[in-house]
């Protein structure tokens, strides 16, 4: 009974690592920029993508070509806050939210043009591979996925906590006013914020590679769950993000083991309304907006 | 000056009127039934999202809900879908009051976030009580051949009329919201929501009163959309893109046929460019070089 339990929580926990990469990015945005990326799992797909063509093309190793969708990501990211999301940086929200929703559906649907709505897989020698401890399995290729992830977010926090560039964002976050007063150039500090979010989820993509399949719309899949996860940990809040999709992780591992395959999504749904029925800011504390 | 206003729209009333009898390419008319359905649809969301500033995009779970309603009366009970069109607005309304006491709690995105949760939580209900609504294969209208009275036509011309029918429905109660107190009370939200509040507009309440109007009618045109391809399943009722074209209709004007990545560059051009949208282009030109007005800044 208990290797059940302790097995979907496992898987749980695996895959809310990837989650959490994506919600990290999405809730980086938001605290330090104040506008929502709809179209952040848009770039999960690119990360995925640009994994597989260097996996098909060069026989390069997912994990490999992180190198290379991480700083490809982080340039996109710096030209989008650059060229298109400073442009629409205002009291009102409407056009900003409409920004990234419209880049998300053109991505999408290039995304469809050029690669073709097929599903497209890696086959790597760990893809198989799992460790056995008791009755319980843990698949090699997620394994390493959650420590890399973990990793990532470490370091975030790291940067952010110790570096001086670092330490601007969060001025910027808490009081865009003031820490432009201090001589912190905002349209820096976003692009560098853009850059490592997009980055993030670029390294998101390539690291689901070995276990997951790409395809134009796989992006939604991860992008809703971000959103739930960013609520729950409080928009804005990176610790409170990557806890929530660790829990959201764990929350739908259940739900599909004891509800029905078709069902994980429900109880994260449940969990979200409910959050946002009683606490609306979020498990992370601080005020909604 | 409203003589003129007036001879304009009689002449745009008789002209869409007029259409089907001059076109007759039924891929044409297909065309103009979605423009007109959509435009609907745009006029419905634009009542929270354009006067009030609510930015919507769960209204596919009104949309889901109407055709299910009418669909599930149809073909479960034999009823006809004109009653059943009436019934999952009702529907829609009373899910709109929980879904609305939920949402409108929030502000911003977390109010956006939280209705593309409840669309999506709607449709993964739909997709999972087979009992009820046949899951994910979804099902299909039993075809009549001509039965007006079962929303079923052997012209498209007279599917043509009904979504012509609908979107004047939704224009005239826009007008008439736009010229009482709430419509004033809506553009107060929209403009500040605060200092609204603070000259004493009850603005939670307000919120949900236009919410149910919107989704009461955005739930007629799941039941027409239904009815006209004459199927029904999850993901086409909740579908997110329903949710997205009610942006896009509202923004630009809906433009039938066109792939989805011409509208997503237009959509962007429009928000770096005009973020007034493509009516506030359109209006500023008018006002430049017909009725050279100065330009408002």
């Amino acid at each position: 009974m208990w290797e059940t339990v302790a097995q979907a929580v496992i898987n749980g926990l695996l895959i809310g690592g990837i989650y959490a990469l994506v919600s990290i990015g999405v809730t980086l945005i938001f605290g330090v920029v104040k506008i929502v990326n709809f179209a952040q799992g848009e770039f999960v797909m690119i990360g995925m993508y640009i994994s597989f063509f260097l996996a098909n093309q060069f026989g390069i190793d997912p994990l490999v070509s992180l190198l290379v969708s991480m700083p490809v990501l982080f340039v996109i990211g710096v030209l989008i806050q650059h060229f298109l999301i400073r442009r629409v940086l205002g009291p009102n929200d409407m056009p900003q939210i409409f920004l990234t929703f419209a880049l998300s559906l053109l991505l999408l649907n290039l995304a469809l043009m050029l690669f073709s709505a097929n599903y497209r897989t890696v086959h790597t020698s760990y893809s198989d591979e799992a460790i056995h401890i008791g009755e319980l399995y843990i698949p090699v290729a997620k394994l390493i996925a959650f420590v890399v992830a973990m990793a990532l977010s470490g370091a975030l926090w790291v940067f952010l906590h110790t570096t001086d560039l670092g330490k601007a964002m969060r001025a910027a976050a808490q009081n865009r006013d003031v820490a432009t007063l201090m001589g912190i150039n905002p349209n820096r500090v976003f692009c560098v914020a853009l850059g490592i979010a997009l980055a993030l989820a670029g390294a998101a993509g390539s690291l689901l590679m070995p276990f997951y399949s790409a395809y134009p719309f796989v992006g939604q899949v991860f992008v809703l769950m971000a959103f739930v996860a960013v609520v729950l940990g409080t928009l804005g809040n990176v610790i409170g993000a990557l806890i929530a999709s660790l829990m959201m992780g764990v929350a739908e591992s259940l739900g599909i083991q004891y509800i029905g395959a078709d069902s994980g999504l429900i109880v994260v749904f449940a969990m979200l309304l409910l959050t946002l029925a009683f606490k609306p800011t979020g498990l992370g504390g601080g005020r909604a907006r | 000056m409203k003589t003129r206003g007036l001879l304009w729209l009689a002449i745009g009333i008789a002209v869409l009127v007029a259409l089907p009898l001059v076109v007759k390419s039924s891929f044409a008319i297909d065309i103009f039934i979605r423009i007109l359905l959509f435009s609907f649809i745009g006029v419905a969301w634009n009542l929270m999202g354009g006067y009030a500033k609510q930015l919507s995009l769960g209204h596919a779970a009104y949309f889901g809900l109407g055709a299910y309603t009418s669909t599930i009366l149809q073909v479960d009970f034999g009823i006809s879908p004109w009653i059943g069109m009436v019934a999952g607005g009702v529907v829609a309304m009373l899910a709109s009051l929980p879904i609305g006491w939920l949402c409108f709690r929030l502000r911003g995105p977390y109010f956006t976030i939280a209705t593309i949760a409840t669309a999506q939580a709607l449709m993964l209900i739909f997709l999972k009580f087979r009992d009820l609504a046949w899951g994910a294969e979804g099902t299909t209208i039993p075809n009549l051949g001509n039965a007006p009275l079962m929303m079923q036509f052997d012209t498209k011309a007279a599917y043509y009329y009904v979504a012509l029918a609908l979107l004047a429905l939704g224009l005239v109660i826009t007008y008439l919201i736009e010229r009482s107190w709430m419509g004033y009370y809506l553009v107060a939200i929209g403009e500040d929501e605060d200092a609204a509040e603070a000259i004493g507009v009850n603005a939670p309440k307000i919120k949900r009163h236009i919410y149910l109007i919107s989704s009461f009618l955005t739930a007629l045109a799941g039941t027409f959309y239904t009815q006209y391809i004459y199927f029904i399943d999850p993901a086409t009722a909740f579908s997110f893109s329903i949710s997205i074209a009610l942006l896009q209709s509202w923004l630009g004007g809906s433009i039938g046929g066109v792939q989805l990545t011409v509208y997503s560059l237009i959509l962007m051009a429009v928000i770096l460019w005009r973020p007034t949208g493509l009516i506030g282009v359109a209006t500023e030109a008018w006002q430049r070089y017909v009725t050279s007005k100065p330009v408002r800044a």
